[in-house]
């Protein structure tokens, strides 16, 4: 087979760190290259050089046989390389038509050609599922069909190498298995695809070869039939950690939180639910299910529209995060950069914003009031570098994830709202993630766990309702949780 | 898929209104005036509505390209100032022919300055444009000693007339050119590739970057256009009547961001469009010129284009507020609700 | 062990951030004697020259310190700070005639009514903060010349009760401190100790309450704000009140100063204001800086003015320097920003 992509001996250097270390790279025509490491490893810096974000990467890089220049995104598209950003690269004013064919829009005589430009928009939507109007700015679609528009927008610029880096973490189960057998289509034209994921079912469904990386470094490339997951993480973690769970089953307390018949007109209606002291109680559901709408709602961030909730078995009207985390009740959001974190302030300064008041006298703000709860948090979570003056923006996802969660430790609520926990974080991160978890638990807190990782559901969970389309539509005891039996439930009939 | 069906449904009358609110407005001022405004109608008055909104008009065309990229321009009054100064103060000397295409020219180099220490320098717009308005203001008095420059030549005089000479009823010379300028960048603006780049670097400026659009010289080449077609308005109605004062763009600032933004060009980028913000300051000429006809004096006038933006400042704010609480409702859900 | 770790990092960064623009102040200080030592300005070293300066940049240095907030919070400026500075004097001055207080309460109270909507409107319903507080400014201005018309008022034809005038007068004019060693050249008056306190009050509210460490987060990143429980609307709204408060106070002092209620006082406070923030230290991006870096930009401000003036360059051809050092010293501290990896505009 030809190889589409060659990547020889490449290194790019960011001030202070070499991102990328001398890595090989081969990819054929018609292969799905999987490259997988923890986060920081160089995956993603490698696949950006590819997409021509750097000026200065060395080494040489060969697409079809024939060494190129890949120094600014212009080149990389001449070349043929397609990449689907992890975060979405959507313009939201603009219309999904213009972001499609952004930077070859159809022109005629010079002028735009408005009618090619929705016909072929159409067409490319068709391609991913999607029926939107063309027309349309994105900022009118939701985040997993502005999700199909990216993957659109990549296939219709008709790369020969296609980069996907997490393209999935936003789609529905659905969703993922269309993305799937496009993939499977585009591989049989011959398309070369790399596929970044921390998601290792994932790779097994899709990918026929792996790259492993770790610490900037290539530490092998693999035939898929010829691995296993187990040595996969292996060589992403250098040494092999088993990934268990605790299974000793909690006796849950006293109940704490009691929802009854709570909705949000179009995003989920008739709601109930019951969370005991010392309980973990998963939350299941497809992307767009409502489970994140749900934990706004129960920190008020949005308003409830029916419903009552109860703590400790009175009513209260919660209308303001701030009154939540009055009465104890505590959200850790899934959009750590925008929602979670103040990239530019410090680790101290975030992990002790929730209780501001706590540590104020008459409107007086003592910081070092909370400096020795902050010490003791950072080393629980093994916070690294574990020095709270350290910029939240220049630490790893996995410590960020740390930080966020040191956060709602520190405001001890009685109820916490996990929503994807250990989203993109490397493994030894969500380890430590989930021992600080059922720490939490076993001391007697009520942990609301939304999460898609289906192993974590299984594995932390003490039970797990499984939400549907705005609803609960079944709950299910421990003694019921499988991965396969969590999946089938949620899955059944689709989003 | 459902969602699609009702998404296309989405764009209902209220969403077609809300697109097309500019023309709405200008058509309910202009059929207000025409009907109650005591000789409105008289073409006498509709030359002066056509003549008074010439300068902002050529004004607003570079500025709203600025802001449909995300940028701001605070330095287009003193630009306006400037150009008047240079048009009628070095034509004693280099004559018209020289003296307008430096004034322009002049214009257009504070607008590369601007694009520059935006991109390059990477400086929020706002305070790069700031700095250059309050340079600008300090070299035009330094330059002047604060006197004003009137001419009173009879050439000076003759290029005044030329420029003010009714072509026909509400046409002049200045007219026609704001017109045509603002005709070509409207244009250029939606029918493009080089015109939509301007919508892409305000929507989403690394979005842009990706595709292959150079960011950096769009916005160069935007904050140039705002510096020329503010020179372009300036040394044109300077010439019209024949003096430069030091106030001549002083209320232009204001004026051209209201028009914009009524228009309904976003501060955030990515929205809008020449062709609104003219038809916004042709609007604004109108009720102006009528509260003028009613009797009542500049006050009122100036009250009225404070409370006119302040409306759809929150009208806007209003908009996005509801919008957010419906995004990704989901469809079966709403439905079950309208049973 | 972790402690003291905070409380170093906390003290250096803090100490970049004030000392960036006192070096700055250096440099034209030294400048300043350098230019004197040449022969080419007199009287630059002196006691009463600097009480001069300070004199000179309170009202500005009054009317940063309230705005700098509204920087701080993310919210670029308050540019309806001219004519409520306006409006307080005017109604002041119309209210003389009921007494020194009670002009100065129908001021404040007019104030901050202003000072509230801004809170409203751009806290609450999150309305562009550049294009509403402009819009606001034009309604006032409005306002002011739909009752006044283009008139300016003054206290003697308002009201013949002396004290009421007197009291006015005083509030730009009272000397706390007079006839320093002996000097009567050294006085310091009203204002300069407005600004003084000011200073200090928001430099403690900044850095020492849970207001400030709010604001801090609500100026970095909203929406994490918003998610960690705190008032977002609220800090930003208060950050408007506190903008008209110290508008109002200015707008007292300034009217004080000229004796003359009229539309046109305040005018160019905004920009100016800004400049002197963005000198400080504070970006737009909003989080960063301090009031005392705010001083310090009013200070270099000072410096700039007094030694043009004694140059002899005319005040309004001084903006030409001014913008100038503006914006070189704001593409000097964005550099220094981005090397260190700190971007943000």
């Amino acid at each position: 087979m030809k190889l589409a992509l060659e990547m020889r001996s490449v290194s790019k250097r960011y001030p202070g760190t070499l991102a990328v270390d001398q890595v090989s790279l081969e990819v054929q025509a018609g292969e799905v290259h999987a490259l997988v490491g923890e986060n920081g490893a160089g995956k993603s810096t490698l696949m950006k050089m590819l997409a021509g974000s750097f000026d200065d990467y060395t080494g040489e890089i060969a697409i079809n046989g024939q060494v190129v220049s890949l120094h600014t995104p212009a080149l990389a598209k001449k070349h043929g390389v397609g990449m689907i950003y992890q975060e979405l690269s959507l313009a939201k004013p603009i219309s999904i038509a213009e972001n499609l064919l952004i930077g070859r829009l159809p022109t005629k005589f010079g002028f735009l050609d408005k009618a090619k430009l929705r016909s072929e928009t159409k067409y490319w939507l068709e391609q991913v599922g999607l029926g939107l109007n063309p027309d349309l700015p994105v900022e009118d679609i939701s985040p997993h069909e502005a999700q199909l528009v990216e993957i659109a927008k990549v296939l219709a610029s008709n790369p020969s190498i296609l980069v996907m880096d997490e393209p999935t973490s936003a789609l529905s189960r659905e969703e993922v298995e269309r993305l799937f057998s496009i993939i499977d289509g585009l591989k049989k034209k011959g398309m070369a695809v790399v596929y970044i994921s921390h998601h290792l079912p994932e790779i097994d469904r899709v990918a026929d070869r792996v790259t492993v990386m770790r610490d900037g470094k290539k530490v092998a490339t693999k035939a898929m039939s010829e691995t296993s997951r187990q040595e996969i993480v292996q060589m992403m973690v250098g040494t092999l950690k088993e990934e268990t769970h605790n299974t000793a089953a909690r006796t849950p307390g006293k109940e704490i939180l009691r929802i009854e018949n709570l909705s949000r007109w179009g995003f989920f209606h008739g709601l109930n639910l019951v969370g005991h002291a010392g309980e973990i109680v998963g939350i299941c559901g497809l992307a767009g299910a409502g489970r994140s709408e749900l934990a706004r709602v129960l920190v008020g961030l949005d308003k409830k529209d029916a419903g009552k909730m109860l703590i400790d078995g009175r009513e209260v009207n919660i209308t303001s995060m701030a009154q939540a985390l009055r009465v104890g009740i505590a959200y850790l959001t899934e959009d750590r950069k925008a929602e979670g974190l103040a990239l530019r302030m410090t680790v101290g300064e975030n992990a002790l914003v929730g209780i501001i008041p706590r540590h104020s006298t008459a409107g007086v703000y003592f910081a070092k009031r909370g400096h020795s709860l902050l010490g003791r948090l950072m080393n629980e979570l093994v916070v690294s570098p574990n020095d709270p003056g350290r910029m939240v923006g220049n630490l790893s996802g996995g410590n960020q994830q740390k930080v966020l969660l040191a956060k709602w430790m520190a405001s001890e609520p009685r109820v916490l709202i996990l929503d994807e926990p250990t989203r993109g974080v490397d493994i030894g991160a969500k380890m430590l993630i989930h021992d600080s978890i059922k720490k939490l638990a076993d001391g007697g807190h009520c942990i609301l766990l939304i999460s898609s990782d289906l192993p974590e559901l299984v594995g932390l969970a003490d039970r797990v309702m499984i939400m549907r389309k705005g609803r609960f539509s079944r709950e299910m005891p421990r003694s019921q949780c499988t991965e396969e039996s969590v999946l089938m439930a949620a899955y059944e009939g689709g989003v | 898929m459902t969602t699609a069906k009702t998404k296309n449904s989405g764009t209902s009358l209220l969403a077609v209104i809300d697109k097309n609110r500019i023309y709405i407005i200008f058509a309910v001022v202009l059929l207000f005036m025409a009907f109650f405004a005591p000789k409105f109608l008289n073409p006498f008055n509709l030359t002066t509505i056509t003549k008074t909104m010439a300068m902002t008009a050529c004004v607003g065309i570079g500025f709203t390209i600025v802001m449909i990229c995300g940028q701001l321009d605070l330095s287009i009054g003193t630009v306006i100032t400037m150009s008047g100064i240079i048009g009628l103060g070095l034509k004693q000397f280099v004559g018209y022919e020289l003296s307008v295409p430096l004034a322009i020219v002049a214009g257009s180099l504070i607008g590369l300055i601007n694009g520059l220490l935006v991109t390059k320098a990477k400086i929020n717009s706002f305070i790069v444009t700031l700095g250059t308005m309050t340079v600008l203001q300090g070299l035009i008095y330094f330059v002047t000693g604060g006197n004003s420059i009137a001419l009173s030549t009879p050439d000076a005089f003759a290029v005044s007339d030329f420029l003010s000479w009714k072509i026909v009823p509400l046409i002049t010379p200045r007219v026609i050119v704001t017109v045509v300028l603002v005709v070509v960048a409207q244009i250029i603006l939606s029918r493009t590739r080089f015109g939509r780049s301007f919508y892409m670097v305000g929507g989403n400026k690394s979005t842009a970057w990706l595709a292959g659009i150079n960011t950096d010289r769009t916005l160069i080449i935007a904050f140039v256009l705002s510096g020329t077609t503010a020179a372009i308005g300036g040394v044109l109605f300077a010439m019209e009547s024949s003096a430069a004062t030091l106030n001549l763009g002083t209320n232009s600032l204001m004026y051209v961001i209201s028009a914009a933004i009524i228009g309904g060009t976003a501060m955030s980028g990515g929205k809008g469009g020449v062709i609104q913000t003219f038809v916004a300051i042709l609007a604004l000429e109108i009720l102006y010129d009528g509260v003028i006809l009613f009797g009542l004096g500049n006050e009122v006038k100036i009250f009225l284009a404070g409370l006119i933006l302040a409306l759809v400042v929150l009208y806007e704010a209003f908009a996005i507020y509801k919008h957010e609480k419906t995004v990704g409702q989901r469809p079966e859900l709403v439905k079950e609700l309208q049973k | 062990m972790e402690q003291t770790r905070v409380l170093r990092f906390g003290a250096f960064a803090s100490f970049v951030n004030v000392f960036g623009v006192y070096l700055i102040a250096l440099f034209f200080l030294l400048l300043g004697i350098a230019l004197q030592a040449l022969g080419l300005i007199q009287n630059f070293i002196s006691l009463s020259n600097f009480l001069n300066i300070l004199d000179n940049v309170s009202l500005l240095g009054i009317v940063a310190v309230g705005m700098a907030f509204v920087t701080y919070s993310g919210n670029y400026a308050d540019l309806s700070v001219p004519t409520t500075m306006a409006l307080t004097g005017i109604v002041a001055v119309e209210m003389l005639r009921y007494g020194f207080w009670p002009a100065v309460l129908a001021a404040t109270t007019v104030g901050l009514l202003i000072g509230l909507i801004n809170a409203v409107v751009v806290g609450k319903l999150k309305a562009n903060p550049i294009i509403w507080t402009l819009a606001v400014n034009y309604v006032t201005l409005g306002v002011i010349r739909l009752v006044w018309a283009n008139k300016q008022i003054y206290p003697e034809t308002i009201t013949d009760n002396k004290e009421a005038i007197g009291w006015f007068d005083g509030i730009f004019r009272q000397e706390v401190f007079s006839n320093l060693f002996g000097n009567p050249l050294l006085d310091i008056r009203l204002p300069m100790v407005f600004m003084v306190v000011l200073v200090i009050l928001g430099q403690f509210v900044l850095t020492k309450t849970s207001f400030g460490a709010q604001l801090k987060m609500t100026g970095s990143a909203k929406k994490a704000a918003r998610f960690s429980g705190i008032n977002v609307d609220f800090v930003v709204g208060m950050a408007f009140v506190l903008a008209a408060v110290t508008a109002i106070v200015g707008g007292l002092a300034i009217t004080s100063l000229s004796r003359t209620g009229a539309y046109y006082n305040g005018a160019g406070y905004d920009f100016r204001a800004v400049t002197a923030i963005v000198i400080g230290g504070m970006t737009l991006a909003g989080g960063r800086g301090s009031i005392i870096g705010v001083l310090g930009g009013v200070l270099v401000i000072g410096f700039i003015n007094n030694i043009m003036t004694l140059i002899g360059i005319p005040t309004l051809s001084q903006d030409m320097i001014r913008g100038l050092i503006f914006i070189i010293v704001v593409g000097i501290s964005a550099k220094s920003l981005r090397s260190l990896g700190r971007d943000d505009s």
